[in-house]
């Protein structure tokens, strides 16, 4: 399985990747929205979309409107990671297309219980 | 019958509160201690005691833009940022840390501790992107709910200070 972890930050890439990586995931990363727009349009078009919140040029929230505009993406599951964490903000990134939303700071089981109620871990991983 | 303005009454008519009423050191600790467990590691803990600063220090903040607008600094040793990006890193830390390793670390730990200070004040607020440098100056020090603590014996504090009243506007030349 592939996953596109964004985020303006080295250190959080680092951390989310990792752990995607430990559970199976072929990960690739970008910096912002655009960059992770460029990525699908590429044609590196993965299952999961890991996508933090408040990012500079392209923020996550204009990411998932933007994927969401494009049938051709309907079956990637995105699942916000940010410290955006008042409820209105959650509301705002599930309306806009978003399964689900984690909240930093997050552990490692924290992210892996999430993938798995959305069925996202892999076989080995999740028996 | 004569008086003076004192400007109790406009203060006393302002909605916004100061920090200290909103929030309060151990709040402040319990939101840093839960950052610390997950970004820098499960054993790692910040005691509650104050410690002496070094003379070089690097601080990473974000502000907070809503009922209640300031900003939220972390200030510690350059050495300590530069520990803490170690530890946040792990096994992904270069032999060579760079300034820019050390202010992305850093500010997203500002970032992380910032995002839960803003959702536990009066919302809706906005978050800024995290900013590295010299800590920008406490305005009004009534204002302010600070937080000095030890980690790995190194000094470091957590300071969510506002932002008003409002710097004067600079004189048109």
């Amino acid at each position: 399985m592939r996953a596109l972890v964004i985020d303006d930050s080295r250190a959080m890439r680092r951390i989310v990747s990792g752990t995607l990586e430990d559970l199976g995931f072929e990960v690739n990363q970008a910096g912002d929205g655009q960059q992770g727009l460029e990525v699908l349009t590429g044609g590196w078009v993965p299952e999961l979309v890991t996508v933090d919140w408040n990012m500079p040029v392209m923020d996550g929230l204009q990411f998932v409107a933007a994927v969401r505009a494009n049938p051709a993406w309907r079956a990637m599951t995105i699942m916000m990671v940010t410290s955006e964490s008042e409820h209105t903000q959650i509301v705002r990134a599930l309306a806009a297309g978003a399964h689900e939303y984690v909240i930093k700071p997050f552990t490692a089981d924290a992210l892996r219980d999430k993938l798995a109620l959305l069925g996202l871990l892999p076989q080995e991983v999740a028996l | 019958m004569s008086s003076t303005d004192t400007g109790e009454r406009r203060r006393s008519g302002e909605a916004r509160p100061v920090i200290t009423e909103l929030i309060d050191e151990a709040t402040v600790q319990s939101i840093a201690d839960d950052a610390w467990t997950a970004l820098v590691g499960e054993d790692e803990f910040l005691v509650p005691i104050a410690g002496e600063f070094p003379g070089d220090v690097l601080s990473s903040w974000v502000d907070v833009v809503g009922p209640w607008t300031g900003t939220v600094v972390l200030t510690t040793g350059r050495e300590t940022a530069a520990g803490l990006t170690r530890a946040l890193l792990g096994d992904h830390a270069p032999a060579e840390l760079e300034d820019e390793d050390i202010a992305d670390a850093f500010g997203e730990i500002a970032n992380v501790v910032g995002g839960n200070v803003k959702a536990a004040l009066p919302g809706p607020s906005a978050l800024s992107l995290p900013d590295v440098g010299h800590a920008p100056a406490v305005r009004n020090p009534a204002d302010v709910c600070r937080l000095e603590v030890l980690w790995r014996g190194e000094a470091l504090s957590i300071s969510v200070q506002g932002a008003l009243p409002a710097l004067p506007v600079p004189h048109q030349h």
